[in-house]
């Protein structure tokens, strides 16, 4: 409470030094994570460098929502492990990072997709993790302002509710960790671009940035939209494939939504923030591109959807549209490993639509990868030797439902 | 003004044509209403500011819909126009008390309060949610609808119908081109249809009055057949390949333009200074607007504060209306002398402080007067000798932002221009012209000649081969601009930025968000040094106006606090440019729900009916359970026209369909089915369905219903850009569908045709061209469901007509129609896979127990690789079919444990009564399937015991099928 009436500024700005540690590519909740993780297990000599500003990629972009309800026993425990871990965010980082968890409804309008759902409450009450099924009329208690009726177009069935699923405030999770991270005497460098990595007999040697050489044995690439163009610098071939995503926002209303809104079959996802601001996101587009512009199909595609599942918005406005690149992998799994050919080179990409969820325990294990140089077993499925060996991650069962 | 004059209704009937113009918030202003709505943070009053539906000031609720701005919103009879987040009332908000906590509000404040305890957040959170949002919706309203969307093509679009915009029109116009000109008024002229000054150096027209010099334009404009004229239309969003966003009222339109000349415009936004917020602060075009377009005294007696002669005359104009002017506070240190306004100005006896600026508006719910203070050479204020001006308005002609965003969207490049003070337009594409105000130069002369030019440039660019004009004329008026640029910028001085971060709290920068210059200095010390993370963490600019009121005092602010040159830009001008609601961005509710030819049959019969994709199906018309029994034991009748239906023919018929299937169809004879399975490179299961060759280079092929545009697509696809022969045409729509099947299928259906259907004649996946009823049909012997059947195929609209012969023709043998429910068990009890019910995209044939589909042994087929890749590595899980041990029920999804742990899961599952007791197909892992305990299903959270069944849980020998 007291840092209400103190001005201190919440990380400096440094002259890049020739040598560190430690060098990580990306300024975004998986890189900054990874950072303050690293400081905590004691590793300070420790750079973060983004070529824009911090969060200013899809940590600024993505939608905000939280869960943990996934459909695999590698997914469920990984995901589950990085809520908590935003449920202890705020004291850990002495920053309200606004979590809202106000829980989360994913829908089903299809017998398979009523299935489907079914699936994932029974894995995830397996896996201890809070989400089960409901129909229509719970659905309608908890969320009086969605039509539930049977007269819907498609009506809905069947909804996955889980309860500590929710929405948090993105951009203080990204400037929270980054203040933790500064505050050990770790290094954050907006505005500094990475042009090329040297190896040295499949061992990482340097950087080259906008800003200079950084030697450094040690790379961890936490880049997002364009991961496979950094590991490109070294060599490695990612089987990433980056498609846009894209949503919008309205104006500010009273509050008439108090949980998150998934639909699969409809491609769309809706919830209301703290603001009153109504956020309403697409599935990817289908097509493959690093073009980041809004297009007006899209947008009104969202609109039509978001206005099935809430007819009584129609005239609600939207203020705002954008898109970011999402990093999609054939089984809609991250890549959290080190890579075999490229010694000190260690991947925290793919992370598709589903990154901001796992962003703690991504930079939380990532560190522990760092200090142990074993692998710690919440990552063992998400290596990438499991596109060699045929080892896929069941997500992509769920694929339309990535939200 | 009576103080029940807030009542729920504000807006009394307008018996009097003199309201016929009005908005609302003309209309309320007439009637002395001064606060409009309060605002988003602390609750502080709020009046008119922009009068141009540019800032958040005005937003009210009219007839349940939130947010509407009152001051561009036509007054129409018997509206119900109520303030929002107010309470209990907009003259009484209780919750303007935080106004007096502001102190304990700073910036980035949630993010450092409610932190420890945990539980103290979700508390805090409840109460901050409902202080939150501004416009209300009715939850239980219905929906209105009435939009429309429209798709339209022309060769120049020009956005906005000012002076700039109408002369672009017409010079384009007159060289040929077709012309779409678009405004967001309900009248062409721009500002110029609220300009009583007259105007010299503008050519014939000179000495006009601006209302005039509108008039005439748009004359010369409507008079030009080949400009398309759009009014009270809005371009939202400008979107790659000449895509532009048009709202109009409740439509939508897309229009595709190979040009685009942006004639936006400037807004005023309001200067930095103490209660620059409060009511009776209103931006000189506002001050405008009110009087000329609507007759409205907007105050008695006027403080009118600027930096260039807009201001000027503006004094004169609220003289000529018998408004007091108490001064014109200009803050140039030496305006030049030959206006025509100074002389009136000093006629009339009004002050004129030159070098003086305003510090504070003085009032509590209102402007009572003005603080100003004399500036030193270096624009710099001189302490404590400020002069107190009373007055009820003051008028601030002091900043104006051009109205770039969609520039800056179109591709354009805008930077800070430092002698203008404002973000231009840099770098143009080729496609994409300006001209007027959005170009920062605020000057008649200089508009019209940018206009004829950027609309003389467009239409050459678009023949580039004929041109009509002459170059020399094109450079004349270059240089003619050069010149009228450069005096422009010689005697422009911005005004001062006089606002100091710790002088007091309440110097609003963001008027939305409540964002004031202190909370962006003190931003910045924190941290967030650049605009784009101050944006983020102090909110300015994410309100309703977007950023039109805040975007460059707060980068201004930023870059002085940042001492940097980086940050003096605004943040991406992201579409829409101007709010849109989500009605008329979805259009019209279009639900496209199929029926299949024979629906009028089952509403007929009273079926339930269910969505199944897009398609309405039968569900059942008694109860699954008795539709179930009639097939086993007689015979039943199901729809099954939503099957997709290929036709696919060409002499490479056969290799195609070896091609895209696992299984071999080459060696298919004539007259004989196959089922096939459709693979993706990776072998993952995609499709399914029959394949019955009906000639050599004929195949009929049917795919799931879900399936059949993918299914068609994906054959083209494999066809294209080889050397294959096929082609495909899709029958889904052209044929209906019905399937018979029961031990006395037989019976009913050769009733109706001619064609021996014997076991020998017609035997199990044998497919034959038949007559039935009279109808050309085409028969395949199959056997989803299990017994002796045939799929019928006809023509769609005969399909009735079939049906109905069918019916009657079993009438004796008690036969009955079945749905969906019924074909699910029937299915089951068999164990027939369905595509993407028992398959997802991880599900490969060889784990789904079709191994005997995948032909290894033929040349390359899609998925083959992917497939020999599973078989090599060994098989991982297995479909299987199985059978629970006690009387419970399981169902699709649930888990298969193995050791706690879910290892696989129910794929579907339902009551046979042929087995007695509950049967279904689960996916396993292999050592499971193979092994010889029992599955444990999660069942209601307790474990249930299920044995693996290898055979069909009815007839596993096929018998019923072929007999």
């Amino acid at each position: 409470m007291l840092q209400l009436f103190r001005t201190q500024p919440m990380w400096r700005r440094h002259e890049l030094k020739d040598r560190y540690d430690v060098v990580i590519i990306g300024a975004g909740v998986h890189g900054l994570a990874t950072a303050y993780y690293l400081g905590k297990l004691g590793v300070k000599n420790v750079a973060v460098l983004d070529r824009g500003y911090l969060g200013g990629g899809n940590s600024g972009r993505n939608t905000a929502i939280l869960r943990a309800n996934y459909r695999t026993a590698e997914a469920i425990p990984f995901y589950d492990e990085s809520l908590r871990l935003y449920q202890e965010l705020s004291q850990e980082v002495d920053f309200n990072v606004l979590f809202s968890q106000i829980g989360h409804l994913t829908l089903a309008h299809t017998d398979t997709g009523v299935d489907g759902l079914r699936v994932r409450a029974e894995a995830n009450a397996l896996l201890d993790v809070d989400s089960r099924l409901i129909f229509p009329d719970e659905i309608q208690r908890l969320v009086p302002a969605m039509d539930v009726s049977k007269a819907a177009h498609a009506p809905i069935q069947a909804a996955l509710y889980h309860p500590p699923g929710g929405i948090i405030r993105h951009d203080a999770v990204v400037w929270g960790y980054a203040r933790g991270a500064d505050r050990m005497g770790i290094e954050i460098h907006p505005h500094t671009e990475v042009q090329a990595i040297d190896t040295d007999n499949g061992q990482i040697s340097a950087v080259h940035t906008s800003r200079g050489r950084i030697a450094t044995n040690i790379v961890v690439n936490a880049t997002s939209g364009w991961c496979s163009t950094v590991a490109r610098m070294v060599d490695v071939d990612l089987p990433i494939v980056s498609h846009p995503l894209q949503a919008c926002v309205t104006e500010p209303l009273k509050p008439f939504l108090d949980k998150v809104i998934v639909s699969a079959t409809l491609h769309v996802y809706v919830n209301q923030t703290d603001r009153g601001e109504v956020v309403i996101g697409a599935e990817i587009d289908p097509y493959a591109s690093y073009n980041s512009a809004s297009t007006l199909p899209t947008l009104e595609m969202m609109a039509a959807h978001a206005l099935e599942l809430f007819p009584v918005l129609e005239e609600a406005r939207v203020l705002r549209q954008w898109s970011g690149i999402c990093d999609m992998t054939p089984d809609f799994s991250p890549i959290i490993s080190t890579v075999p050919e490229v010694r000190g080179f260690i991947l925290n990409v793919g992370w598709g639509t589903y990154g901001f969820k796992a962003g703690p325990a991504g930079g939380k294990t990532v560190a522990e990868l760092i200090v142990t140089h074993k692998t710690p077993t919440l990552i063992e499925p998400f290596g990438l030797t499991r596109f060699y060996d045929d080892c896929l991650v069941g997500e992509k069962a769920a694929a339309a439902v990535s939200h | 003004m009576p103080a029940n004059a807030y009542p729920r209704l504000l807006i009394p009937e307008h018996p009097t044509p003199a309201g016929a113009g009005d908005t609302i918030a003309s209309a309320l202003y007439a009637a002395g209403w001064r606060t409009f709505s309060r605002s988003f943070k602390y609750h502080r009053p709020r009046g008119l500011l922009c009068g141009a539906g540019q800032c958040p000031n005005c937003l009210m609720n009219v007839d349940g819909t939130p947010s509407v701005r009152a001051c561009t919103e036509p007054v129409r009879q018997g509206m119900r126009v109520q303030p929002q987040n107010v309470w209990p009332s907009l003259k009484h908000d209780l919750l303007s008390i935080i106004d007096r906590f502001d102190w304990l509000l700073p910036v980035g404040f949630y993010y450092k309060t409610f932190i420890r305890p945990r539980f103290f957040w979700p508390l805090a959170e409840k109460f901050l949610r409902r202080a939150a949002g501004l416009g209300e919706i009715d939850t239980q309203a219905e929906p209105k609808g009435g939009y429309e969307h429209e798709y339209r093509h022309t060769d120049i679009t020009v956005i906005g119908g000012g002076p700039a915009g109408l002369t672009a029109a017409d010079e384009a116009a007159r060289l040929g081109a077709q012309v779409t000109l678009i405004d967001e008024q309900p009248e062409l002229g721009g500002h110029l249809r609220f300009q009583t000054r007259t105007y010299a150096d503008i050519g014939e027209q000179s000495g006009a009055a601006g209302f005039a010099l509108a008039e005439s334009l748009r004359e010369q404009v409507s008079s030009q057949p080949n400009i398309d004229i759009l009014s009270s239309a809005t371009v939202f969003g400008s979107y790659e390949g000449g895509l532009l966003g048009v709202m109009q009222a409740k439509r939508l339109i897309h229009l595709r333009t190979k040009r685009v000349i942006i004639t936006t415009g400037s807004h005023d936004y309001p200067a930095v200074f103490k209660n620059n917020d409060l009511p009776g602060v209103m931006l000189g075009s506002g001050v405008r607007r009110l009087l000329h377009l609507y007759g409205v005294q907007p105050g008695t007696r006027a403080v009118v504060v600027c930096h260039d002669e807009t201001g000027w005359s503006l004094a004169v104009e609220l003289l000529n209306a018998g408004i007091r002017v108490a001064a014109v506070v200009d803050s140039r240190y030496r305006p030049p002398e030959a206006q025509d306004s100074a002389q009136q100005l000093q006629q009339s006896g009004v002050e004129v402080l030159t070098s003086y600026a305003i510090q504070t508006a003085r009032g509590t719910h209102h402007v009572e007067g003005a603080l100003v203070v004399p500036l030193d050479a270096r624009q710099r204020p001189f302490p404590h000798a400020g002069r107190f001006l009373p007055c009820d308005l003051i008028c601030l002609s002091t900043d104006q932002a051009p109205a770039a965003a969609l520039v800056a969207q179109s591709g354009g490049e805008l930077s800070y221009d430092e002698a203008l003070g404002q973000t231009v337009p840099q770098q143009l594409p080729p496609q994409v012209f300006c001209a007027g105000d959005v170009t920062g130069i605020h000057n008649l002369p200089a508009t019209l000649v940018q206009g004829r030019l950027a609309g003389l440039r467009a239409a050459h660019s678009l023949r580039a081969s004929e041109t009509s004009t002459p170059d020399s004329h094109v450079q004349a008026l270059q240089h003619e601009l050069d010149t009228l640029e450069q005096e422009y910028r010689h005697q422009y001085e911005p005004y001062p930025q006089l606002s100091h971060a710790w002088a007091n709290k309440k110097q609003f920068v963001c008027v939305c968000e409540d964002i004031t210059h202190k909370d962006l200095a003190q931003g910045v010390a924190e941290g967030f040094d650049e605009v784009e993370t101050l944006k983020r963490y102090s909110t300015f600019s994410m309100g309703p106006c977007q950023g039109r009121m805040c975007a460059t005092s707060s980068a201004r602010i930023c870059a002085r606090y940042a001492g940097s040159e980086l940050t003096t830009r605004t943040t991406t001008a992201r579409p829409p440019v101007t709010p849109v609601s989500l009605g008329v961005l979805a259009g019209r509710r279009h639900q496209p729900e199929k029926h299949t030819p024979l629906h009028q049959r089952h509403i007929a019969l009273g079926a339930e009916m269910m969505l199944l994709g897009s398609w309405k199906r039968p569900y059942a018309y008694t109860t699954p359970d008795e539709e179930h029994r009639a097939v086993r034991e007689r015979v039943g009748l199901i729809d099954v026209s939503t099957l997709g239906k290929l036709e696919v023919r060409g002499k490479d018929t056969a290799r195609l369909l070896d091609k895209v299937y696992t299984h071999i169809f080459s060696a298919l004879r004539v007259g004989r089915i196959r089922y096939g399975v459709m693979c993706d490179d990776s072998g993952i299961i995609i499709d399914d369905g029959t394949v019955s060759r009906l000639a050599d280079d004929h195949f009929f092929l049917t795919t799931t219903t879900g399936n059949v545009e993918f299914v068609e697509q994906w054959l083209k696809w494999w066809t294209a850009g080889t050397d294959l022969c096929a082609h495909v045409t899709s029958m889904t729509g052209g044929l209906a569908a019905m399937n018979i099947a029961g031990p006395n299928a037989r019976q009913v259906l050769s009733q109706l045709t001619d064609t021996d259907l014997s076991a020998e004649a017609f035997p199990y996946m044998a497919c034959r061209r038949a007559t039935v009823a009279g109808v050309p049909a085409l028969l395949l012997r199959i056997g989803f469901v299990g017994e002796t059947g045939w799929e019928i195929h006809v023509p769609a609209e005969c399909g009735e007509q079939v049906w109905d012969a069918i019916m009657t023709a079993g009438a004796a043998f008690q036969i009955v129609p079945f749905g969906v429910g019924a074909q699910r068990i029937l299915r089951l009890e068999k164990k027939h896979v369905i595509v993407g019910q028992d398959t997802d995209a991880l599900s490969n044939p060889l784990e789904a127990d079709m191994e005997w589909v995948v032909k290894f042994n033929k040349d390359d087929f899609i998925g083959k690789r992917g497939l020999q890749a599973i078989q090599e590595r060994g098989r991982r899980h297995k479909l299987v079919g199985f059978a629970l041990r006690d009387s419970g029920m399981a169902e699709g999804g649930q888990a298969v444990v193995v050791n706690g742990q879910p290892a696989g899961r129910v794929a579907s599952a339902a009551f046979s009564p042929t087995a007695g007791k509950c049967v279904g197909l689960a996916w396993v892992p292999v050592e499971v399937a193979s092994g010889t305990g029992p599955l444990q299903i999660r069942i209601n959270a307790t474990l249930a015991q299920a044995d693996i069944i290898d055979d069909a849980f009815y007839d596993p020998q096929g018998e019923r099928l072929r007999s």
